[in-house]
């Protein structure tokens, strides 16, 4: 049986969208009272409203809190770097960090880091699953 | 609601018992509880069972029915639940309500989870199924992911160390090893804590539990009948669920269940962190313990790590934690953790807990977090017991 082309997906389509300047995470802002939501919701958790706009979320925020993981879910090789990132529109995001080596001397609490899209994992198949990492934003340091 | 006592505990060491049946594990800790409530099983009106997932195959049917047929218990309601982590104090506070109510007068509430039976990726699996939103099992999330990002951001902004965090698996192990019951017998030093393998920065191997099989159960009874049955009834003074609200906005150091969850109770039970002689808190991690001891009310917010450096949660100071051993050492088998709690707390206060007694307890808190989800334990479970 001949190997088959190794496909290369995001983790969640409606995660992401071009806004008109390449990928960004989708948000969900409830117009009625302004908060905004990751990923979408069905309504507001809020206020219940059902009307919901896509807004692309901003791809830079601060680093929570960090640790590097020894074990996690197969196709991801171990160790690797997580965060929780504060963005700017009140969210909490868990991610992968990444470009961020040797990862306790350069990562800090409350540091800028920004998105990138790259791949999370392969799959049993060995395809790639594509999604969003963070790290240190390269503006702020520069 | 009326008052309601524990009238029989019975369990099961926590360990391997792969040769065994979920069911046989359920049967030996409810006959053991009936046993020692004096009763038979023909008494008990009620049943719920904790029991969160059959683990090499997926969910499993009927397991309270099955249990409680072989040991002759039939006809009476019996009802499954399922909390996380918190699955068998779940089933207590089930119990418990109906005896407050006056829906009965005695109740039977058990665990049972038999998890060696899988592999560690199976649980893995079942732990970070693709039904979630966030998906942060498959991002590369994980239970000691979680505990590692809470104990950084502990560490950052209230100066907590490691060796702080490590002291628990300390003092655990140190009980543990004291505990007939433990799964995990051999005491730690700090050192030994500390230079383990890593698992999630800051935590341990030893930092984090073991998963086990074993079972667990209790007999309860309404407050005006108990003396009929035990000659020292252990009253429930508060039992108290919440669920979580997954905040955004907040400081990651901190369970908003918990909180919330200790307000209740002591509100419940009249009475204030300064009255607990002991308590029994989920340290499924190293660190989950200092944080229960801020969100209890034990100490001050960012207080955690000098309370256990100061010796106030070990035998002999303030308010004496985890005297079973905890998770760390008896291993958290999901159904049958949070009612294994509350049988150490009832021990020590009928005074039987041997080498672990805590002189003069009177008082004692059980806290159970159940799930996880984004930032914060899906279920709380407290209870207060006094003697």
């Amino acid at each position: 049986m001949s190997q088959g082309v190794k496909k290369r997906s995001f983790i969640e389509d409606a995660w992401f969208h071009d806004f008109g300047q390449g990928w960004s995470l989708t948000g969900g802002r409830c117009p009625a009272c302004g908060r905004i939501y990751f990923p979408t919701k069905q309504v507001c958790p809020s206020c219940f409203n059902a009307e919901q706009e896509k807004v692309p979320l901003s791809r830079k925020g601060k680093l929570h809190t960090f640790s590097r993981s020894h074990m996690g879910p197969a196709g991801i090789r171990t160790p690797f770097t997580i965060g929780f990132i504060d963005l700017p529109e009140g969210i909490k995001l868990f991610s992968l960090l990444t470009d961020c080596d040797p990862w306790d001397k350069v990562l800090g609490v409350g540091m800028e880091m920004e998105m990138v899209i790259e791949t999370i994992r392969e799959d049993e198949e060995g395809n790639e699953i594509v999604g969003y990492k963070f790290r240190p934003s390269r503006e702020a340091s520069s | 609601m009326r008052a309601v006592s524990i009238a029989g505990v019975g369990g099961i060491r926590f360990g391997k018992y792969g040769d065994r049946s979920l069911r046989v594990l359920g049967e030996e800790a409810c006959i053991k509880a009936i046993r020692d409530a004096g009763m038979t099983p023909r008494d008990i009106q009620v049943a719920y069972v904790g029991n969160l997932a059959q683990w090499e195959w997926g969910q499993g049917l009927l397991i309270g029915h099955y249990v409680l047929r072989e040991i002759g218990l039939t006809k009476i309601p019996i009802t499954r639940v399922e909390n996380g982590c918190a699955t068998g104090s779940n089933a207590f506070h089930e119990a418990w309500y109906r005896v407050a109510t006056g829906a009965c007068d005695i109740a039977l509430a058990f665990g049972v989870e038999q998890m060696t039976v899988a592999s560690s990726e199976k649980i893995l699996s079942v732990f970070t199924g693709r039904q979630h939103a966030e998906r942060g099992g498959d991002m590369g999330n994980s239970a000691p992911g979680l505990f590692g990002l809470l104990a950084r951001r502990h560490m950052e902004e209230f100066g907590t160390t490691r060796e702080q965090i490590a002291m628990v698996a300390v003092k655990n192990r140190k009980y543990g090893s004291m505990n007939p019951e433990a799964q995990l017998t051999r005491a730690l030093t700090l050192e030994e804590v500390l230079k383990e393998r890593m698992i999630c920065d800051p935590l341990t191997l030893p930092q984090c539990c073991p998963r086990g099989d074993g079972a667990a159960a209790v007999v309860l009874v309404a407050g005006k009948i108990a003396r009929k049955y035990n000659s020292i009834p252990i009253s429930v003074a508060a039992s108290v669920q919440v669920s979580g609200t997954y905040p955004d906005d907040r400081s990651y150091t901190f369970f908003d269940t918990d909180v919330r969850a200790a307000e209740a109770a002591y509100k419940m039970a009249g009475l204030g962190p300064e009255d607990i002689d002991l308590a029994e808190v989920h340290d499924c991690f190293s660190v989950a313990e200092i944080v229960h001891y801020e969100d209890l009310g034990f100490c001050r917010k960012g207080e955690g790590g000098r309370f256990i450096d100061e010796g106030h949660s070990g035998i002999g100071g303030k308010i004496p934690v985890n005297t079973s051993g905890g998770l760390l050492s008896k291993g958290h088998v999901i159904g049958a953790t949070g009612i294994s709690q509350i049988i150490e707390l009832v021990r020590q206060l009928r005074g039987q807990a041997g080498r672990r007694q805590v002189e003069g307890a009177r008082v004692a808190l059980q806290h159970n977090g159940g799930g996880f989800i984004h930032t914060d334990t899906a279920s709380c479970f407290i209870h207060i017991l006094r003697n």
